[in-house]
């Protein structure tokens, strides 16, 4: 089945519109069916911290509108995903689910436990597989050397995820990378986090961990980052940038969401299609090592 | 790294609260507490450790078991932690450290700790289903993104915030 229903979220169709954009445009090129749904509100991972009952009723009540309409749910943001997923897991108990029906059904709603949830990486990855991917590939990236960055909750609960990829060791998006013929680079702090949950809180984790990666990365001459999650995004990118004021910092790692490295792949027009000019850190340089003809 | 100068208070036994550890321990994700052997491997990976010393998963779990309530629920440190799972991912016990840390936040959100920024975003999702306004601004760039409105039900999570009684926190009052 290549039918889902777009998860957007909260920020990316908000604040980082060019990841919807390249999703979509992705997803059109390689046909995969997007369905929009009017009724999807916020994942409710963040009210989670104040009540885990309520974060997982609003989860619950968009997993309930994607099964009325028999899709299953594509995800953008990695956070989306862990908490759809984690909900998708913990309404398998009977017990629970009945509990949350009880409620949903004062707003007319019901959950039976049919619905799946994947990230966009991970539909491209199972739907599509690297071999068609790299079929359709008609510009030639192999001179781009990227840092992947996975995101906590692409993976992770591990429970969530049915064996996906391995967030120890993940391989998926260094294998997605490969196929558009780009490097994909190793480097020591893979799997740190980006600090973005918790930015709302306090800057400092985020400041701190962000420096720790872009040290990290810019020691391995890369050419760009690429990530798969509008709040990782945010923070590598946007960040980087307050970082370089605030702390005196020169970084200038350019950062791309993971369709629009695709979407270059793939011969999509970098503006139009991939919106690569709304991206923080200039891509210009990255786009002129790839003989690409377009200044953003 | 900074100076850990949490051990510098001692611990009045009069102030512990017996009854805490199995009032988090009710909620089926915190179960595992007692199997916490104090290896601190969850410490020895956790980011916002790193960063904050005095910010301790291994000790935290200490805390409950000990009946430290006002303490562990007052801590500014447990609303810092940046949801990476690895403490639970790594735990040799299969401790939900992670769940637990949850369990104790909503805990001190009801008991009037909870951080401005997570009550406002509540607010937003039942304005606009979202935790950011949609205004006349973002439907022009979405539209010159030739990107369909953004829609949501606002009307149902809202009644399903109230069902869960999280209208209710409130923000705690900044000092
Ligand atoms: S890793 Fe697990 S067993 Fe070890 S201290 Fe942390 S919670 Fe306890
Ligand atoms: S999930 Fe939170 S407590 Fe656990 S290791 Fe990560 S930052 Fe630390």
């Amino acid at each position: 089945m290549n039918r889902y229903a777009l998860f957007l979220g909260c920020t990316t169709p908000t604040q980082v519109i060019q990841y919807e954009l390249s999703s979509r445009w992705v997803c059109k090129h390689l046909g995969i069916e997007l369905v929009d749904i009017d009724d999807f509100v916020c994942c409710g991972i963040n009210q989670i911290n104040l009540s885990q009952e309520a974060g997982l009723m609003l989860a619950a009540m968009n997993l309930a509108h994607a099964e009325a309409k028999e899709l299953d749910i594509l995800t953008l943001c990695a956070a989306c995903t862990g908490a759809l997923a984690e909900a998708v897991e913990s309404l398998k108990d009977q017990e629970t689910r009945d509990r949350v029906n009880r409620k949903l059904q004062t707003i007319g709603l019901k959950y039976n436990g049919r619905t799946k949830v994947k990230h966009i990486s991970r539909v491209l990855y199972e739907d599509v597989g690297i071999d068609r991917i790299k079929i359709k590939i008609k510009r030639d990236l192999s001179k781009f050397r990227v840092a992947p960055h996975y995101g906590c909750h692409y993976l992770k609960p591990e429970s969530a995820f049915e064996g996906f990829d391995d967030p120890d060791n993940p391989k998926t998006l260094h294998q997605l990378i490969s196929a558009t013929g780009a490097f994909p680079v190793q480097y020591e702090t893979l799997n740190l986090c980006c600090g973005g949950k918790s930015f709302p809180i306090s800057k400092e984790p985020a400041f701190y961990l962000v420096q720790k990666k872009l040290d990290n990365i810019m020691g391995k001459k890369i050419d760009c980052m690429v990530v798969q999650c509008q709040t990782c995004y945010l923070m590598y990118s946007d960040q980087q940038k307050v970082i370089n004021g605030r702390f005196k910092k020169q970084y200038n790692v350019p950062v791309l969401l993971y369709p629009q490295l695709l979407g270059i792949a793939l011969g999509g027009d970098p503006i139009n299609d991939l919106g690569l000019n709304s991206n923080t850190v200039s891509l210009n340089s990255l786009l002129a090592k790839g003989e690409i003809n377009k200044q953003l | 790294m900074k100076q850990d100068n949490s051990q510098s208070e001692p611990i009045r036994i009069s102030k512990l609260d017996p009854k805490f550890k199995s009032e988090v321990m009710k909620h089926k994700d915190a179960q595992g507490l007692n199997a916490c052997f104090a290896c601190g491997t969850c410490t020895a990976g956790c980011p916002v450790h790193e960063i904050f010393p005095e910010y301790d998963p291994r000790k935290l779990a200490k805390m409950v078991k000990l009946g430290m309530r006002k303490e562990v629920l007052s801590i500014p440190y447990i609303w810092y932690c940046v949801t990476c799972h690895n403490c639970e991912q790594r735990c040799p016990q299969n401790v939900k450290f992670f769940n637990i840390l949850n369990v104790l936040k909503n805990m001190a959100a009801k008991e009037g700790y909870a951080p401005s920024p997570w009550v406002e975003q509540t607010q937003q999702i039942m304005q606009t289903g979202i935790v950011f306004p949609k205004d006349e601004e973002l439907a022009k760039k979405r539209e010159s993104f030739f990107l369909p409105v953004l829609k949501s039900d606002c009307k149902k999570a809202k009644k399903l915030i109230e069902l869960a009684g999280l209208d209710k926190i409130k923000a705690k009052k900044q000092s």
